[in-house]
């Protein structure tokens, strides 16, 4: 919703500091594009080379992000949006754990940890609440994916369950019986 | 005729084998469930379940994806209802007089004519899309390189100026979407580009990387940001059904929802999202007593969930027929049958009939189900509306990273995601709409392959765009569309539509 109370003020030198900051997001992109495709071929009209439309996408890019950041200069717009710090740093930290662990330690740490990391982002998290939730959400996905969906993804890498599993296989061996069995 | 019959059956034959009606059932009851959760959407959910889709054969993975569509929409409209929050960004109008009709009681009614009419809806719109389908095909077999290059910048400018905020900035932002397509090996010469030595990108970057980050995880972040209060209506839902009364105010504006809904959800962009509000603003209009809207007047429901569903499934048809998603969820749809071999386009009807009328019938099965599964299950929706978000968003989280760790087996793309998911957040920082980009990225290969063919053909002239006339006229449609959206007087209808809609 446009509102008065979010524009930037009168005078300023940016007029418009949502569109500055685009801009500059643009123009960044469109800089780190193009040294991907730096030395890539161009090639000529009739046979386009590898490099022709990353080249000329990044120029595009680029050529909006710099009318944005003339058009921040001239037109009044919004301020910046305030960015939070929590949300944003727990949730991808929880992320980075997760890939952190996954393979070495497997999906029984990983997923409580990742939870439990995430949780963190939101200030009315109760510890108590996350670990039982954390543990509970882990073995629903776990079983999901693993078993239902046959989809490879390490469980227990280090073998911290190492006594449970074999009456895990039996019970699974059992459940696959009886559902068999009826049909 | 006959055809249409054949096809019809042969499509029902696919529907209704059990492994995919199981499937229809799970996407149209997770498709509800998200539906009804606020801070959940049909995005974020398909992304999370494309990495389970992979040991499913295409077209059970395509009808239980469909499924979870418009099984949002019916699930959005609970919400709007009960506790006045959009489950749904298309569920906005129905909190109008939905809420209003809870308040007095009449909830059951309320959540009644939203589904009898979506069903209704749906059927009607089933048909379209099977009756559409064979001459759109025809007509798209015409289409050379050129045309087809055209055809999706018209598409991409259709959802350029359907969608909310600045037009350049959408257009920009689906130029880091082409941008971003490119990353990965070149197919003609083998080359790596933009992969900066990562090898683990050698192959491109996923679909499924991107969704989940910039639609899962920057959702999740802004929903953190805005705490929601939720007022659950607690006065009884009372009756269910909707009297011969109701039926019969009701009966026009579901038709006119209908038409309105369908005729709208075929344009690319989100035309499916305005629906709701043209035949909110249509029924007021040619009400008798306009007072009675905003205050419980059931066309206020009936004809926008109607238009709301309508529209779900005549989305389809340009997905279907000519192969380009009007929406980003339709992006994910082309996403998920890239990832299946499946090459979307024209040839989908011929080359894989199975799975189009298969598709076709599910939908219709898929209604039908939508309408056993929400009016008995509303007490459960409604138990599912009290867990607290603190649960909710660590669960989705993890399942998310899950997701994407098996697609690949790679700890690196999980890692990619979270970026992608930081990228995004900045991008409705900056002021940018993230959804573009996704259609910019699912089209981009598409669009640089139909740019080659066209300019070998052609020889290197640029003038083929402008000879051909089915091209020339496409592009010349699109130069139109910018222009008016940038006409001031349509650019403040433009913002009036979208004022609506906070």
């Amino acid at each position: 919703m446009r509102d008065a109370s979010n524009r930037a003020p009168r005078g300023a030198a940016i007029r418009s500091p949502i569109d500055f900051a685009g801009g500059l997001f643009l123009l960044a992109i469109a800089a780190f594009g193009y040294a991907g495709a730096f030395a890539l071929p161009f090639g000529q009209l009739s046979g386009i080379g590898s490099g022709l439309l990353p080249k000329v996408v990044a120029v595009l890019v680029a050529a909006f992000g710099a009318v944005l950041v003339v058009q921040s200069l001239m037109i009044t717009g919004d301020r910046l949006e305030q960015w939070s710090i929590r949300a944003p740093l727990y949730v991808l930290a929880s992320v980075l754990v997760f890939a952190a662990t996954v393979r070495s330690l497997g999906l029984i740490v990983a997923g409580p940890l990742c939870f439990i990391a995430a949780a963190f982002a939101d200030r009315d998290s109760r510890p108590l609440e996350a670990m039982i939730a954390a543990v509970v959400a882990t073995l629903v996905c776990g079983f999901l994916f693993k078993e239902l969906l046959g989809l490879p993804i390490p469980f227990d890498a280090t073998g911290i369950l190492g006594p449970l599993h074999g009456p895990y296989e039996a019970l699974k061996a059992a459940a696959k019986a009886l559902v068999l069995g009826s049909f | 005729m006959v055809d249409l019959f054949n096809n019809l059956a042969l499509g029902m034959a696919v529907a209704l084998s059990f492994k995919n009606l199981l499937l229809c059932f799970v996407g149209c009851l997770v498709g509800t469930l998200i539906g009804v959760l606020p801070g959940v959407g049909p995005i974020a959910t398909i992304t999370m379940l494309l990495p389970i889709t992979f040991g499913i054969d295409p077209t059970g993975a395509l009808i239980m994806l469909a499924g979870i569509y418009y099984g949002a929409q019916y699930g959005g409209s609970t919400t709007s209802i009960l506790v006045n929050i959009p489950g749904e960004a298309t569920s906005v109008v129905t909190c109008l007089d939905g809420h209003q009709m809870a308040k007095q009681g009449r909830a059951g009614v309320a959540l009644g004519i939203a589904a009898i009419g979506s069903f209704i809806a749906g059927c009607v719109a089933t048909l379209v899309i099977a009756a559409l389908a064979a001459p759109l095909t025809r007509m798209a077999l015409l289409f050379g390189p050129a045309d087809y290059f055209a055809l999706m910048v018209l598409g991409l400018m259709f959802a350029v100026v359907l969608a909310r905020g600045s037009v350049w900035k959408a257009i920009a932002v689906i130029l880091v979407g082409i941008l971003l397509s490119t990353v990965g090996t070149d197919l003609e010469s083998g080359e790596e580009r933009l992969t900066f030595g990562w090898s683990e990108v050698a192959d491109g970057i996923d679909v499924a990387v991107i969704a989940m980050g910039m639609f899962g995880f920057a959702e999740i972040l802004r929903n953190l940001e805005t705490s929601q209060a939720r007022d659950v209506v607690h006065a009884a839902i009372g009756n269910l059904l909707p009297n011969r009364q109701d039926m019969a105010q009701s009966a026009m504006p579901i038709a006119r929802g209908t038409f309105l809904g369908g005729l709208l959800g075929l344009l690319p962009g989100n035309g499916a999202v305005l629906g709701p509000f043209a035949s909110y603003t249509l029924e007021k209009k040619l009400a008798k007593d306009p007072s009675r809207f905003g205050r419980g007047a059931i066309e206020g429901v009936a004809g926008p969930e109607s238009a709301n569903n309508a529209g779900a499934q005549t989305a389809f048809i340009p997905l279907l027929t000519l192969g380009i998603p009007p929406n980003a969820v339709m992006a994910l749809m082309v996403g998920a049958m890239q990832i299946h071999g499946i090459i979307p386009g024209p040839q989908i009807m011929t080359k894989q009939p199975n799975l189009f009328w298969g598709m076709v019938a599910s939908m219709w099965i898929g209604n039908l189900m939508l309408l056993v599964i929400n009016l008995p299950l509303i007490g459960v929706w409604v138990r599912f509306l009290k867990v607290p978000y603190r649960l909710m968003f660590p669960a989705i989280v993890v399942l998310c990273c899950i997701g994407i760790y098996t697609v690949n087996n790679s700890p690196f793309d999980v890692i990619l995601t979270a970026g992608f998911g930081l990228f995004g957040y900045a991008l409705v920082k900056f002021g940018f709409e993230p959804a573009p980009l996704l259609l910019g990225f699912v089209l981009g290969k598409l669009m640089e392959e139909k740019l080659r063919q066209a300019l070998v053909i052609s020889r290197g002239s640029f003038m083929t765009f402008i000879d051909r006339p089915l091209s020339g006229g496409l592009l010349a449609l699109s130069l139109v569309l910018v222009v008016i959206a940038i006409v001031p007087s349509i650019r403040k209808g433009r913002e009036e539509v979208f004022q609506g809609a906070d």
